[in-house]
């Protein structure tokens, strides 16, 4: 058996964002600086005293490649990130699937391997309950329209599109009580297209599922 | 007129090559197909320009002065009443079929008074031409 | 010198009053009633978005009804987009592009004037949906399949919408076709490509955009109009993909034809602030050209969730924009560099454009990574991000070309002391309402729902959004107050008021019925009237040691 490292959708985006939002802020702060100073040095002169000079075609050739190079830079993180979250999870033998059908406006969470069902949304509030650290295949459906699952915890959604069923791979990394929603306008109660995560410890998430599945 | 294909020609070509990066990227066809319409959309306006002007449309460089007149309408109720026969057609499909049939009558009117419009138009000019040629 | 054709006027039918002013061929009347129209929407798409700030101001508000809700962002980002900040963008190039280019008309005034009642209409019957009994459009601005099908979204109401939009798209072709042939036939001898004016560039991109992208959303909807009535068009898993595609191939080069006439505007009102010359204008024209090239072709970073298209084509695309927009600042900061900085309202609100946009456009590149927009996609964070891009963004930069050109339209001032009252409202009420939106949608808020829950933190972020959006109303309080008190009360602005670079300054406040009565000055650059009177300093400076 390979083992493969597990793929945390969290552990991705945080990583991305602490290179994406200082970078950003940083350039922020440059160019507001930037305008602020040159309006202040030359504010309040008479006309004729503005210069003529209109052009430094250099220098923008030189910022463009400054620019393409922070470009290369980002996509290069974004691409190796995106296979990890895209493809190399998919690789991963899961530990657990769930099947996830959206319909309006609810949530139906099926463990094929223990024959549990449960349901959230307009019809109760049945938690989906998970084990952290292992690899979760959700297979993905929905029954009428396009909804959107939505797991803030995880920094990760993924639509439910009718007409097809895409698996994702996803691993929780801590336990916890986590809300999740529909992510996609889905029509008259879409707000109510809510669900709880109960993430447990591998023991704690077999013990849970063996008295479920007793009792169902 | 001078150069007036040149922007068009310049860009429709960028379409072109990022076309086909997404033909190469991605094989999509609804993609591709979108995309080649637009390039082609532009292509086509480009072409118009052409057949319009030659050669002008090509030339780089400022435009030189003309001494060929024009017309300028100042206003047109024939126009107007053509996107209200459009529009009431529409509605139509929504509203009652009744303004589908009303609309038609009204564009086939309204088309007739822009033809009248621009014909006096055209009269006009040739009565221009007429006496600076005398 | 330069020599105009004898214009003939046509037959008039009737171009006095009221009457004439709806019929009008003249492009500055009809971009002046688009204009006007567009404002009219903007006012009703506002208090949609207050109506649903209210509604948010508590978690589980009982201000409007989940079906209410519904109408109300559709009708909000519908109205805001398809009757609002796009046809507005149409009606500063109708009115300024050929007065720029030194045209006596615009090419084709019969189709202006048909496209410009065609999208009138096609707004007009969007909002009566109001008046159904089921109630306006439902499903959204961009109205996915299958949710905005017959059987999930039955009802007239909707109906008119996808009608409406038709319409409305229709018209705007039709005009921005007009606008194109204008700068493609009409320039004055002497105005060559290169030396037409920065706002005129951008508006060439724009209706290139408009005509290579807005056909394909007529095609979108009518085939949607199609499976409403049992067409059965877009079925299936691939259809809802297909639909997702056509729509925003229309949908992401609308945002930057919402863009770069306001980026004209603002760098139009910058340079003239400055007093100097554009800076970079070679750079420029390039950094737009490939700038409208490549927004034409990121169109589905809008469904990276999806699982359905190349997430990494589109993610090398939408963050390659970095290269042109960082070019556009870099002119910014090169044109005041050196100026002689007059800080008018004009200026004041260009500038604003710029900072403001920037976090919008900084924002966008982080959304342009899939994996970022996995959690960012349908939360408030995109709210936040395209809120800045369109209102911290290009309302500001409307309001610098408004500063501006005012004076230029109405030959009167409007009150500078009012004008920086409202910019600095504005400028906290949006902040105010629009900041937040980053934290709560980074928290977890979904877009498009009525109520919510009480996390931690999201009432009190929520209320600040609404307390914000109140103060945003204020500021455009403000401007209707000026606008009045200026129409009432006129100061007169004479035909050149800020030392103006183009040739719409060359000519009368208002113009004439046909722009220029008197010869246009000669054309050497993008900035002729600057050219003349550095000319005139240069003489002077000659004389002086004599």
């Amino acid at each position: 058996m390979i083992l493969t490292r597990l793929i945390s959708t969290r552990h991705e985006y945080d990583t991305l964002f602490a290179v994406y939002v200082p970078i950003a802020a940083g350039v922020f702060v440059v160019i507001v600086i930037a305008i602020a100073a040159a309006v202040f040095r030359y504010r309040r002169r008479p006309p004729e005293k503005a210069a003529r000079w209109s052009e430094h075609n250099g220098l923008e050739a030189g910022y463009a490649l400054l620019l393409t190079a922070t470009v290369a830079f980002l996509l290069y993180l974004t691409f190796t990130a995106e296979h990890r979250v895209d493809t190399v999870s998919a690789r991963e033998r899961p530990d657990l699937t769930v099947d996830v059908t959206g319909a309006k406006w609810e949530w139906q969470f099926t463990y094929p391997s223990y024959g549990i069902v449960v349901r959230s949304g307009t019809v109760g509030h049945q938690p989906l309950v998970v084990p952290i650290n292992e690899a979760i295949r959700f297979r993905l459906a929905s029954q009428d329209v396009i909804h959107s699952l939505w797991i803030p915890e995880l920094r990760f959604k993924r639509a439910l599109i009718p007409g097809a069923t895409e698996n994702v791979t996803l691993t929780f990394t801590r336990a916890g009580t986590f809300p999740g929603q529909c992510a996609e306008f889905c029509g008259l109660r879409h707000a109510d297209m809510v669900f709880t995560v109960r993430a447990l410890s591998p023991g704690a998430f077999a013990d849970w599922a063996r008295a479920h599945a007793r009792g169902g | 007129m001078r150069g007036g294909a040149i922007p068009l020609l310049a860009w429709a070509t960028l379409l072109v090559v990022l076309l086909a990066i997404n033909w190469i990227w991605t094989g999509d066809a609804i993609q591709v197909g979108s995309f080649a319409f637009a390039a082609a959309a532009i292509f086509a306006v480009a072409l118009a320009l052409i057949v319009g002007a030659r050669r002008d449309a090509l030339r780089r460089g400022p435009p030189q002065p003309t001494r060929d007149p024009e017309t300028v309408p100042a206003a047109s109720l024939g126009a107007v009443l053509v996107a209200v026969a459009v529009a009431s057609i529409v509605f139509g499909l929504a509203f009652g079929h009744f303004l589908v049939y009303f609309g038609a009558g009204l564009l086939v009117v309204s088309l007739g008074m822009v033809l009248r419009e621009w014909l006096a138009e055209r009269r006009q000019r040739r009565a221009w031409l007429e006496r600076e040629r005398r | 010198m330069t020599v105009h054709s004898p214009p003939l006027r046509a037959p008039r039918w009737r171009s006095a009053g009221w009457v004439g002013a709806l019929t009008s061929t003249d492009h500055k009347r009809i971009g002046l009633n688009l204009g006007l129209a567009s404002f009219a929407f903007f006012l009703i798409g506002g208090v949609l978005a207050l109506l649903m700030r209210a509604q948010l101001a508590e978690p589980n508000g009982q201000l409007v009804s989940d079906n209410t809700y519904s109408e109300l962002f559709t009708m909000h980002g519908s109205t805001m987009i398809y009757l609002f900040v796009t046809p507005m963008a149409i009606a500063l190039s109708m009115y300024l592009v050929p007065l720029q280019i030194g045209a006596i008309s615009i090419a084709g005034p019969r189709a202006a004037l048909t496209g410009f009642w065609t999208w009138l209409a096609g707004g007009l019957i969007m909002q009566s949906g109001w008046l159904s009994a089921g109630g306006a459009g439902r499903a959204g601005w961009f109205s996915y399949v299958p949710l905005s099908n017959g059987t999930n979204t039955p009802g007239v109401g909707q109906d008119l919408w996808v009608l409406g939009v038709i319409l409305a798209a229709s018209g705007t072709v039709v005009m921005a076709g007009c606008v194109l042939a204008t700068i493609a036939r009409r320039r004055a001898p002497g105005m060559a490509l290169l030396r037409m004016p920065v706002f005129t560039w951008t508006g060439l991109v724009t209706v290139l955009m408009v005509v290579g992208s807005f056909p394909v959303l007529i095609v979108a909807m009518i085939l949607l109009y199609i499976d409403r009535h049992g067409g059965n068009i877009y079925s299936g898993f691939s259809g809802a993909i297909d639909y997702q595609d056509l729509f925003w191939f229309f949908g992401h080069p609308v945002v930057y034809v919402m863009f770069f006439p306001y980026l004209g505007a603002a760098a139009e009102a910058i340079a003239v602030g400055a007093n100097k010359r554009w800076f970079g204008y070679k750079a420029f024209v390039a950094s737009v050209m490939a700038f409208a090239a490549l927004s034409m072709s990121v169109w589905a970073h809008h469904m990276f969730t999806t699982g359905g298209v190349t997430n990494q084509y589109f993610a090398f695309t939408s963050t390659a924009l970095v290269i042109p927009a960082g070019i556009e600042y870099f002119d910014v900061i090169g044109t005041v560099i050196g100026g002689a900085v007059v800080l008018r309202c004009s200026m004041l609100f260009g500038l604003t454009f710029f900072v403001q946009f920037l976090i919008g456009g900084l924002s966008g590149i982080f959304v342009a990574s899939p994996v970022l927009d996995y959690s960012a996609n349908n939360t408030y964070f995109i709210i936040a991000h395209f809120h800045y891009t369109l209102f911290a963004g290009s309302v500001f930069g409307f309001f610098a070309g408004v500063y501006h050109w005012f004076p230029k339209l109405t030959g009167a001032l409007l009150r500078e002391r009012l004008g920086k009252l409202q910019l600095a409202v504005m400028i906290v009420g949006t902040n105010l309402t629009f900041f937040p939106m980053f934290l709560v949608g980074e928290d977890g808020m979904p877009r498009r729902i009525s109520r919510y829950a009480e996390h931690p933190g999201w009432a009190t972020l929520n209320r600040l959004e609404t307390a914000g959006s109140a103060i945003i109303a204020v500021g455009v309080a403000i401007f209707l107050v000026n606008l009045w008190v200026s129409l009432r009360r006129r100061e007169p602005a004479g035909d050149d008021p800020w030392r103006g670079h183009t040739l719409e300054w060359a000519t009368s406040s208002p113009p004439p019925p046909l722009n220029y009565e008197a010869p246009l000055p000669p054309i050497r650059s993008y900035a002729p009237l600057l050219d003349l009177r550095q000319h005139a300093e240069d003489r002077e400076r000659e004389k002086a040691p004599a």
